[in-house]
């Protein structure tokens, strides 16, 4: 019985160690890019830190890696994660989708931090930076909404 | 050393299967709505010789309004999961819908509001027993309807445009609907009758 524990625990082990060697590609593209966010508006500085904080690791193109991003299967969640958010909102590629859409995006962004959806608990859990006080939401909606209003006016 | 190979082959299987159960579950209910969107697109036979003067006798939207009109009425009725239902058939009534007949200016439009609708129309199918975030892009998918109604016609019904000043946590809301009587999808049975009709969409 002893020896099976024992090799149970030697195969996991092994199936740890093998695992780390599987490291998925980072979301830094360390640079701002032509279609990003502050090049289509302006954002106040005490918005862009929140944003930067509570947002940018899953919906930009430049996550901020916490250490534990080199133990799997960590980084293997992370990578969803990003992945997932991304595909939804890109704030590094806000600037390529259609008027509508920003405004879309921007009304959704309002609801979803109001409802307290985003950021996710999971993530502020680990994230002490990316939980957001009433001020910081208010900052953030207010900001989202006036924006949505210039972008429609535009139009 | 065998059984340890074969130990980590099995590890290595379930971890991987763990890995692909997630995304299944949203991607099944699609399958229900088929017979939704199984109607031939017979309006869509007639547009063969398109004229940029007469956008809507040529292009048809009948079945985009008619699975949006579905959700509208399930939100009237407080129904989370119709509404969840009728929110694929609208995302799947806007990927079959054929745009070979539209001209360069129409097809630009309607990409431009089919870009936001799919994906608020795809966002309510998978959001069943949300009701209050299915409202949320209800709101905005509406707008969008309104403004590919104007452009494209009606799909041969006389439909409504009505507000309610009291939805979107009172910033106010339209719908479209195909009755002349106020049935609040926004406000379903707390307050069924609140809104007024805006327009007439002929």
């Amino acid at each position: 019985m002893r020896r099976i524990v024992k090799k149970i625990l030697l195969v996991l082990l092994v199936v740890f160690i093998a695992i780390q060697f599987i490291q998925p590609a980072r979301n830094a593209s360390n640079q701002v890019l032509p279609n990003d966010i502050s090049k289509l508006v302006k954002i106040p500085d005490s918005v862009q830190v929140l944003l930067k904080n509570a947002c940018y690791d899953c919906h930009s193109n430049n996550t901020s890696y916490p250490w534990y991003v080199n133990i799997q299967p960590m980084g293997w969640l992370m990578a969803k994660h990003i992945k997932e958010g991304k595909a939804v909102l890109n704030f590094s590629d806000f600037g390529s989708y259609t008027n509508r859409r920003q405004i879309s995006k921007l009304k959704s962004i309002v609801n979803q931090i109001k409802d307290d959806e985003m950021p996710l608990s999971s993530y502020k859990w680990m994230h002490k930076n990316a939980r957001l006080s009433k001020e910081g939401k208010d900052l953030i909606i207010d900001w989202m909404n006036k924006t949505a209003d210039s972008l429609s006016a535009n139009n | 050393m065998k059984s340890i190979i074969i130990c980590m082959a099995i590890a290595a299987t379930t971890l991987a299967a763990c890995n692909n159960s997630n995304n299944k579950t949203a991607e099944n209910k699609s399958s229900g709505t088929d017979t939704a969107q199984a109607k031939p697109q017979a309006e869509n036979v007639t547009a063969t010789t398109p004229s940029v003067a007469d956008t809507k006798a040529t292009v048809s939207i009948k079945e985009i309004v008619t699975a949006y009109l579905q959700l509208k009425n399930a939100f009237a009725k407080d129904n989370t999961n119709d509404a969840a239902t009728a929110g694929t058939s609208l995302e799947s009534a806007f990927k079959t819908f054929d745009k070979t007949a539209l001209s360069a200016d129409q097809k630009k439009a309607f990409e431009d509001v089919e870009d936001d609708a799919r994906e608020h129309a795809e966002h309510i199918g998978k959001n069943g027993g949300n009701i209050a975030h299915q409202r949320e892009h209800f709101v905005m998918l509406s707008k969008d309807m309104a403004d590919l109604i104007k452009t494209f016609g009606n799909g041969g019904q006389t439909l409504y445009k009505d507000f309610c000043p009291m939805a979107n946590d009172g910033k106010g809301a339209i719908w479209i609907s195909e009755v002349k009587e106020i049935k609040n999808p926004y406000l379903g049975s707390k307050m069924p009758t609140c809104g007024t009709m805006k327009e007439e969409m002929k």
